[in-house]
């Protein structure tokens, strides 16, 4: 399976939220799939991250949690949040692979003025292209997990790939790669979406009410996925329970700015006409 | 119908101080330089634009500085014409007879003081839009500090200030330029003709002129 890097969507481009891949054969659509139920903790993904990346080291300290930074930074695109929740009395380390769930509907990319800064290939993959982005961080408005992270020096927003170098050459992306309990899983979005059906039926056997698939509809579902244990406490897990990639003041917006090309556009037509029609005014004594 | 003397004829008044013009420009340029960029930002076709400010992040930088400098001149401009703003029953009566001043059927336009109704229209209406544009620039220049459904709505509130000023823009200048010769020398060396003060405000040259005369 070669997987060329077509495109189907970019930035500020009229097609922004038209796909275009039906205008070639499309290669095969990847997905991650996280299972929550067997992630040990022992952050091996967020080492494999940074190597593969080479997004350096950020020096952190003890903030009372095991988690190893309190956030995502410009250098830290993938972060295990342990979210510490009491579940029937016993103390549950509710653990998310914080990093970019690659929308099929990408929020970042509908919200982006600068042509060409944020790309979606035919993959699935999201990917921010550096050199066109301005700086304006509206990605960071338009994502409903909160991902990209903006560096004042650079003036650029970077986030997860999903190691689009490996995953062009076919390999999988280095989280995967590197974790020793296969908790994540790697290949076609179907292929998945099956893998999660079984984990779901394991899950339910071992004693789980309410286990779940994390892939909302909202965003067009995610090209990371999770199998979530606790299905009702996604808030717990810090995963919003409704994202939407269109919010109401973007749809609003998108009208709007249609409306206003109509509107200024016909004032300036308007002068001209009323121009031709009266031309300059000449005072008689 | 009176007998315009040479002396009348050729007189100039004048109608804005250098700093009313001054202030003029600063708001002015500032804000064609605003609506470039915001308008390359809101639209993908002329993002070409950005290339007039150093290219888009460049661009980025600087819209929110031409913002402040906007800002400022905007309050200091309020400062100084507010009073002069507030509509009379002249204006009222002007602005029921809108159509006849559209159409160019100036005998059947009630006379108007320094300013027409239109243009104290046109103050209130930038007034508002100003605060309106600095409120929600604020916002956006520190998109990090508020949520991205604060961030949605500032987008959206930023975007129509920006509709309505981009149409009153071309209004003004049209009407500010080309439409009435004798009116942009008013914001070059600040003055007007006699004439053109008593076809266009004939209250108020009709005050200028009785206030020389005493």
């Amino acid at each position: 399976m070669t997987d060329s890097l077509t495109i189907r969507r970019v930035s500020a481009s009229p097609g922004a939220l038209i796909p275009m891949d039906a205008l070639r054969s499309a290669g095969p659509t990847y997905s991650k799939l996280v299972d929550i139920s067997k992630c040990i903790g022992c952050k091996g993904c967020e080492v494999a991250c940074k190597e593969w990346n080479d997004l350096g080291v950020e020096p952190t300290a003890n903030f009372g949690s095991i988690q190893s930074h309190k956030d995502l930074s410009p250098k830290t695109w993938l972060l295990m949040r342990f979210n510490e929740v009491e579940i029937e009395g016993n103390l549950n380390w509710l653990i998310k692979k914080d990093a970019c769930l690659h929308c099929e509907e990408p929020g970042c990319l509908f919200a982006c003025p600068a042509p060409g800064a944020i790309v979606q290939y035919t993959n699935g993959i999201v990917d921010f292209n550096q050199e066109n982005c301005i700086g304006c961080q509206y990605c960071v408005t338009g994502c409903p997990f909160d991902i990209p992270r903006f560096d004042a020096s650079t003036r650029k927003v970077s986030k997860c790939n999903m190691c689009v170098d490996r995953v062009e050459s076919g390999l999988e992306p280095a989280c995967v790669k590197t974790c020793p309990t296969n908790a994540i899983s790697w290949g076609s979005k179907e292929d998945m979406l099956a893998l999660a059906d079984q984990k779901i039926e394991t899950l339910k056997a071992r004693g789980y009410d309410n286990p779940a698939v994390y892939n909302p509809a909202g965003v067009g579902g995610t090209h990371m996925m999770y199998v979530v244990p606790h299905g009702d406490r996604l808030e717990d897990y810090s995963l919003p329970a409704d994202p939407t990639a269109s919010p109401a003041p973007m749809t609003g917006l998108v009208f709007l700015k249609r409306l206003g090309a109509y509107l200024m556009s016909f004032s300036v037509i308007g002068a001209l006409v009323h121009f031709l029609a009266f031309g300059p005014e000449r005072l008689e004594e | 119908m009176t007998v315009a003397t040479s002396e009348t004829k050729s007189r100039i008044l004048l109608r804005f101080t250098f700093f009313e013009r001054i202030i003029h420009w600063v708001v002015g340029v500032t804000f064609v330089a605003l609506l470039m960029s915001g308008l390359a930002f809101s639209y993908p076709a002329l993002f070409w634009m950005t290339t007039l400010f150093g290219g888009g992040p460049a661009a980025r930088v600087l819209h929110p500085w031409f913002g402040v400098a906007f800002g400022i001149g905007m309050v200091v401009m309020i400062v100084i014409w507010i009073r002069d703003m507030f509509l009379d029953d002249g204006d009222r009566q002007w602005l029921a007879a809108v159509k006849h001043y559209a159409l160019r059927d100036a005998d059947r336009v009630p006379p108007a003081g320094k300013y027409n109704a239109g243009q104290k229209m046109f103050f209130w209406f930038q007034a508002v839009l100003a605060v309106v544009f600095l409120v929600s620039g604020v916002f956006l220049w520190f998109p990090e500090l508020f949520t991205a459904e604060i961030l949605g709505w500032m987008r959206l509130s930023h975007y129509l200030a920006t509709l309505g000023g981009g149409v009153l823009l071309v209004v003004h200048v049209y009407l500010g330029t080309v439409a009435y010769p004798g009116t942009a020398r008013a914001m070059v060396d600040g003055t007007v003709t006699d004439r053109w003060a008593r076809h266009h405000h004939p209250r108020w040259h009709e005050e200028r002129t009785r206030s020389e005369l005493l």
